[in-house]
C-alpha cells in the first residue's frame, strides 16, 4: 500500500496549487461576507475545502490545506486581522477545533480510502488469479487432449506398421530390392511414435511408474538385450562392483530400462568401430550409477547446455540419426524416478552418460 | 501328424501376415475376427496354436483365454501394443503362454512360435525330473545336483525351488506373480519383493555371463522366461 506516496489526480505540486487557489478564493469570499458571517460559518466553508482536498489528494494534501486554511483563518478573518494574534480565548477554541476536525478527517477519509484500495486490490487479485486458473484449466484440457491423441495416433499407427513390416519381409524373402527400406522405415516410424507419446507423458508429469526392488545387472542385461541388433553391441563392456552381494535399486524396470537403453543407444551410435562402449555400476549417495562411456567425438561446448532438450542432435552428429528425442527422454524418465542423467567428458576423449538411480539395501537371502 | 493354427484378429491385414508367416509350419491355418467366433472355433477345431490379439470388437482378450483355458492347454501367443505391461500380465495369469509386442518381425513371431510348439509337445512326455543340460551345465533335478563341467555349483532351496520352477514352464514367459507362488506359494511379503534379487543370484551361478543371460530372460515389466527351448 503506498497511499501517502500516491500523486492523487493531478500529481502532487499542481494539487497543492489547485487546493491552495481553491483556500484562497474562499479566504476572499469570506473576507468579502465577513460582517454577516459567523465564525462556525467560516470554518465550516473552511472545512469544505479540507475534506475536498483530503478526499481527492489524500492525507498529505489534506493535512497540509488544514495547516494551510488555519492560518488563513486566523490571519485573514478572526480579529484583531492581519495579525496571527487572536483577541478572545474562545476564538482559539474555534481555530483548534478547525484544526483538529481537519486533521481528523482527513485521517479518516485516508483510511477509507486505503480500505477501498485494499479491497479493490484484492478484487484484482481474485480476478487475477481466476483468470489463472481458466489459463491453468485450460492447458490441463489441452493436455488431456494432446495426450488421448497421441495415445490413440500410437494404437492406431503400430497395427498398419505390424502389416507394413509383415508385408516388406514377406517382399524382401521374394527378393525385392526397396522391402528391407520399407521394413527399416516402419521401424523408425514406431520409435519416433513411441518417443513422442513418452515425452508428452514425462511433460504432463504422467509417466506410470510401479516402483519395485530390482537388480542393477537386470536392468544392464536387458538393455544389453534390447541394443542387440545394433552394431558393437556384442562388444559392449560391463564393469560391476566386486563381491558377491546383489547391487539392488528400487525403481520402475520399464521406465529405467528405456533410460538406459536410449544412454547405451547413444554411446553405440556414436562410438568408432574398433573402439567398445562400457557400462560400469557403482554405488554411493544412495544410488545407483550406470557410467554408460563412449569414445565418440564427446560434445562442444556448445551443445552442452542444450544436450538434454529434446530434438537436439548435436552439431557434430551425422546422417540420419533419430529425432534427437532419446538425451530428452532418458533424462525425464530417470528424474521421474527420483533420479537424474548427467554428461561427463571421458579422459582421453569421448563421452560418459551417468543414469543415477535410487539404490536399495539388500539383506543377506538365502 | 496335422497340425492347425488358429489366428484371432479383427485386423484382415494383420492376419493375411500371420497366415503367411505361420503357413510353413502349420497344415491348416484358421482366422477369426471375433472372440466368440474365435472360442467357437477354438472347441470345434482343436488348434495345436493360437495366436491372439488384444483389443477384439466384441469381448476382452482374456475372456477368450479364460474361455478356452478352461478345456485346454494349446500354448497361446498374444499380441499386444506397446505400454501394455499389466494387460499383458493379466493375460498371462489368465493362462497365456507367451506375449510377443506390436510392430514385430515375422522372424521374431516365428521364433516365439516355435517355441511354444516344442513345448507344448515336451509336455506330453512325462518326466519331470529329467537331467537336463544347458550349454556345458548339467541340471539334475532328482538329485538336485547342478554342475558347470565338472564342477558342482552349491544352490540354496530357494534358488532349487526358483530353477524348479523355471525347468516346470520352460519355454512359458511367468509372471513375477506366478514365478512367486510357486516358489513361495502361500507366503506373501518380504521374500517377495525380493524374488528378482533371488533371480538375480541364481543367474549369477547358472550363466557364463549374468549381464548377457542365455537361459533366465527377463521379459520387462512382466516376468521371466526360461529359454532353453530357444
Amino acid at each position: 500500500m503506498t497511499e501517502d506516496t500516491h500523486p492523487g489526480r493531478y500529481g502532487p505540486l499542481p494539487a497543492l496549487l489547485l487546493w491552495t487557489a481553491l483556500a484562497a478564493v474562499a479566504t476572499l469570499a469570506l473576507w468579502a461576507y465577513r460582517a454577516s458571517l459567523d465564525q462556525a460559518h467560516m470554518a465550516l466553508a473552511y472545512l469544505l475545502v479540507v475534506l475536498g482536498a483530503s478526499a481527492r489528494e489524500g492525507r498529505l494534501v489534506g493535512l497540509f490545506m488544514a495547516v494551510l486554511c488555519f492560518l488563513l483563518f486566523n490571519f485573514f478573518l478572526l480579529p484583531p486581522f492581519y495579525t496571527f494574534n487572536i483577541a478572545d480565548p474562545l476564538e482559539w477554541w474555534v481555530l483548534l477545533s478547525f484544526l483538529i476536525t481537519g486533521a481528523v478527517a482527513a485521517q479518516l477519509l485516508h483510511r477509507a480510502q486505503r480500505a477501498v484500495a485494499l479491497a479493490e486490490h484484492r478484487a484484482q487479485e481474485i480476478e487475477r488469479l481466476a483468470e489463472e486458473a481458466r489459463h491453468v484449466e485450460a492447458l490441463r484440457e489441452a493436455d488431456r487432449l494432446k495426450d488421448a491423441m497421441l495415445a490413440n495416433v500410437s494404437h492406431d499407427l503400430r497395427t498398419p506398421l505390424t502389416s507394413i513390416r509383415a508385408a516388406a519381409a514377406e517382399m524382401r524373402q521374394q527378393g525385392h530390392e526397396g522391402a528391407a527400406i520399407i521394413e527399416e522405415e516402419a521401424q523408425r516410424l514406431n520409435r519416433f511414435v513411441t518417443d513422442l507419446l513418452d515425452l508428452s507423458r514425462i511433460r504432463a508429469g504422467a509417466l506410470p511408474t510401479e516402483p519395485a526392488l530390482n537388480a542393477a545387472e537386470d536392468l544392464i542385461g536387458a538393455a544389453l538385450d534390447r541394443v542387440r541388433a545394433l552394431p558393437g553391441a556384442e562388444a559392449v563392456r560391463v564393469m560391476l562392483p566386486a563381491g558377491d552381494d546383489i547391487p539392488a535399486g528400487r525403481f520402475d524396470f520399464v521406465q529405467a530400462l528405456r533410460a538406459l537403453v536410449n544412454l547405451l543407444e547413444n554411446a553405440l551410435r556414436h562410438s568408432p568401430p574398433d573402439q567398445p562402449v562400457d557400462i560400469e555400476l557403482t554405488r554411493g549417495g544412495g544410488f545407483l550409477h550406470f557410467h554408460v562411456s563412449d569414445r565418440g567425438p564427446g560434445i562442444t561446448a556448445a551443445d552442452r547446455e542444450r544436450l538434454f532438450e529434446p530434438f537436439q542432435r548435436g552439431s557434430s552428429a551425422t546422417g540420419r540419426l533419430g529425432m534427437g528425442l532419446g538425451l530428452a527422454i532418458a533424462r525425464g524418465t530417470a528424474r521421474a524416478l527420483g533420479g537424474d542423467v548427467e554428461w561427463k567428458p571421458r579422459d582421453g576423449g569421448g563421452s560418459v552418460f551417468t543414469l543415477r538411480l535410487p539404490a536399495a539395501d539388500v539383506p543377506g537371502l538365502s | 501328424m496335422n497340425t492347425v493354427a488358429l489366428i484371432v484378429d479383427d485386423e484382415p491385414h494383420i492376419r493375411r501376415a500371420l497366415r503367411n508367416a505361420l503357413a510353413d509350419d502349420f497344415d491348416k491355418v484358421l482366422e477369426a475376427s471375433t472372440a466368440s467366433e474365435a472360442v467357437d472355433i477354438a472347441a470345434a477345431q482343436r488348434p495345436d496354436l493360437i495366436v491372439l490379439d488384444l483389443g477384439l470388437p466384441d469381448r476382452p482378450g482374456q475372456w477368450v483365454c479364460a474361455e478356452i483355458r478352461k478345456w485346454s492347454s494349446t500354448p497361446i501367443i498374444v499380441l499386444s501394443a506397446h505400454h501394455a505391461e499389466s494387460e499383458k500380465i493379466r493375460l498371462l495369469d489368465e493362462g497365456a503362454d507367451d506375449y510377443i509386442t506390436k510392430p514385430f518381425s515375422p522372424a521374431e513371431f516365428m521364433a516365439r512360435v516355435r517355441v511354444q510348439l516344442r513345448r507344448a509337445r515336451r509336455a506330453m512326455v512325462p518326466g519331470e525330473d529329467d537331467v537336463v543340460h544347458l550349454g556345458d551345465l548339467t541340471i539334475d533335478p532328482g538329485a538336485r545336483i547342478v554342475r558347470r563341467a565338472e564342477e558342482e555349483i552349491h544352490l540354496t532351496p530357494t534358488e532349487w525351488a526358483l530353477l524348479r520352477a523355471f525347468l516346470k514352464n520352460a519355454g512359458k514367459t511367468l509372471t513375477h506373480q506366478q514365478l512367486f507362488g510357486s516358489v513361495w506359494a502361500a507366503s506373501s511379503g518380504d521374500p517377495q519383493q525380493y524374488l528378482r534379487v533371488y533371480v538375480a543370484n541364481l543367474r549369477r551361478k547358472l550363466e557364463p555371463d549374468s549381464v548377457r543371460p542365455r537361459f533366465i530372460i527377463t521379459e520387462p515389466g512382466v516376468g521371466y522366461r526360461f529359454a532353453i527351448h530357444d
